[in-house]
């Protein structure tokens, strides 16, 4: 059943460094491809935004298998980006999630700073209401996290990516560095609109009895409830680092949990790895906050950013 | 691909067939309505939050009239031996029906089913499908021991006749592995001159592997089902891709059976 968020008298809509959301939250690039697999879930176009699958600007095929593992409380991935290029993200995806009426957000990816400003050219004549610049993949060699990780380099792609566009661009940080606060002014200094929050914490699992490692790659990403702690962590960090606003991600499966995130300076959330084991989560999570708001007499979600007592 | 579904569904059964072997039936009259041969549900096993992901299970039988769905599996870990203690009463929840079933060939009159171990489930309904459909169907099934041949007397019913079956430690049927069976079979459809028209298999990789070379050697089209760490099961997370010739491909919704031609093993 194709679920859609209760009414409510809560006023929802948020403003994500230009991105207009009708609600707080989004997903985690790569949890939910471009929306189409979950629309028999829910309506994606009752979301603050669809965030699609980490794009190149021509298709990567990614990783060997195994490419995931489930780890206590969480998961394990090592994906490698795979995706069929841009192209194919305009010819099928974005017509689609235009034609449902859901925000876009695209999240760009690439091996080179010039890749990651061809992806955006390619994408300025699309229905793209925000860009997300994925400087922060652990499961791939060039570009991602080895960008992400030196504010010299965030600098300058963030720069280039700025000049190529007057869109809304989010720039999604990794959680794998010193000082993440750091990273994230980095982003703000050159242009960036907004910073998202955490991707996957470099992890790895073992199989003693075989000796081996569980994913191919030996190390990936670790998402799910058990990287919220540290998430939650990074969000008010980077929140009091900036003044751009904060996309927060990291273990989100409940309404509480997003909540949790906003008052630590989060202006927006995220759901990720819980869509897997609920494909209802997002509907659930935003229901969840109007449970909250309506409860603790919250009339406008805007409240809750960065409302911490502390 | 049909709808999918995510349904909370009542467990009526859940106990052990045999050798660690178990029977789950649920009731979910949507996607017992909606499931085709070959696919599977998402199962979202209660009580286990720290273990995150779903576990897929192929469809063992839908019954659409009584809105019943059976799933078999094999304890292997900490999800299936979980599973074990659910109770009638209680409930699962489950996506479903997923993926790309068997596809026999237009007009198909002679089919042979190979299965390996828990390989069985998903093959049961092809067989009442093409068996029902006036297809000559012939099954072998091979196990590690005659308690693990769970699917014997489903498959004598749907047949008609004792399926061919092997026990590597021969308690029952031809000891050793079942590929000789395969080999026979094959070989004696030809001699009479009504070769088999399609070939379907599903078990571990290696009996797959084998199963599709053999066919391919006789000429005969052949589907194999394929199993892959799968987290999301609705074809967005691409954890659970497989080796094709056209690249790699998901085996939640492009598979999980697939043309054996088109895999790379």
């Amino acid at each position: 059943m194709q679920r859609v968020p209760r009414e409510t008298n809560v006023r929802l809509a948020v403003d994500l460094g230009g991105l207009a959301m009708r609600n707080p939250v989004t997903v985690g690039s790569g949890t939910f491809g471009a929306g189409r697999e979950y629309h028999d879930f829910v309506d994606v176009s009752t979301l603050g935004a669809v965030t699609t699958k980490g794009v190149s600007l021509n298709g990567w095929e990614g990783n060997p298998q195994p490419r995931i593992a489930e780890t206590p409380s969480g998961m394990l991935n090592s994906i490698g980006l795979q995706n069929p290029g841009v192209e194919h993200l305009k010819a099928h995806e974005l017509p689609w999630l235009a034609e449902v009426g859901a925000t876009a957000v695209v999240n760009v990816s690439g091996h080179s700073m010039g890749e990651y400003v061809a992806v955006i050219e390619a994408l300025e004549d699309a229905p793209v209401a925000a860009y997300e610049v994925n400087i922060s993949c652990p499961n791939v060699d060039a570009g991602g996290m080895a960008m992400g990780c030196d504010p010299c380099q965030v600098e300058q792609v963030v720069g280039l990516c700025r000049a190529a566009t007057a869109r809304p661009l989010i720039v999604k940080l990794t959680p794998n560095v010193t000082d993440i606060a750091e990273i994230a002014r980095a982003a703000e200094a050159a242009g960036a609109d907004a910073v998202s929050l955490i991707n996957t914490l470099l992890g790895m699992a073992v199989d003693a009895r075989r000796r081996r490692p569980m994913l191919a790659r030996v190390v990936g990403g670790l998402s799910g409830p058990a990287v919220k702690p540290v998430a939650l962590r990074m969000v008010w960090q980077v929140a009091r680092a900036v003044d751009v606003p904060v996309l927060g991600m990291g273990g989100i499966s409940t309404g509480t949990d997003a909540v949790e995130f906003m008052l630590a300076g989060a202006t927006a959330v995220a759901v990720g790895a819980a869509n897997f084991a609920n494909p209802h989560a997002t509907v659930d999570v935003i229901d969840g906050i109007i449970d909250y708001c309506e409860e603790q007499g919250v009339s406008d979600v805007n409240e809750l950013i960065g409302a911490l007592e502390c | 691909m049909s709808q999918l579904v995510n349904e909370v569904t009542p467990v009526l059964v859940n106990e052990e067939l045999g050798a660690g072997i178990w029977l789950l039936t649920v009731e979910t009259p949507a996607i017992a309505a909606a499931a085709r041969p070959g696919q599977f549900v998402h199962v979202r096993i209660p009580g286990m939050d720290d273990h995150l992901l779903r576990r897929p299970f192929g469809v063992y039988a839908a019954d659409a009239q009584a809105g019943t769905v059976d799933v078999m599996y094999q304890v292997l870990g900490y999800g299936t031996r979980h599973l074990t203690t659910i109770t009638p009463g209680a409930a699962v929840e489950m996506i479903g029906p997923v993926g790309r079933g068997w596809q026999p060939p237009a007009g198909c009159t002679r089919a042979l089913l190979v299965a390996g171990g828990v390989g069985s489930a998903p093959l049961h309904p092809l067989a009442c499908e093409l068996a029902s459909a006036g297809v000559e169907v012939q099954a072998v099934l091979g196990a590690g021991t005659a308690d693990a041949l769970v699917a014997r007397e489903r498959f004598g019913t749907a047949l008609g006749c004792e399926p061919a079956c092997s026990t590597d430690d021969g308690t029952y049927g031809r000891a050793g592995f079942c590929t000789p069976l395969v080999a026979e079979a094959l070989e004696r459809a030809a001699g009479e001159g009504r070769p088999f028209d399609y070939v379907a298999c599903c078990g571990p990789e290696p009996l797959m592997r084998l199963v599709a070379g053999m066919a391919a050697e006789a000429g005969v089209f052949c589907e194999v089902s394929l199993e892959r760490r799968m987290a999301c099961g609705v074809g967005v997370c691409l954890s659970c891709v497989v080796d094709t010739v056209a690249g790699k491909r998901r085996a939640c919704v492009d598979g999980p059976v697939f043309p054996a031609e088109e895999v790379v093993w």
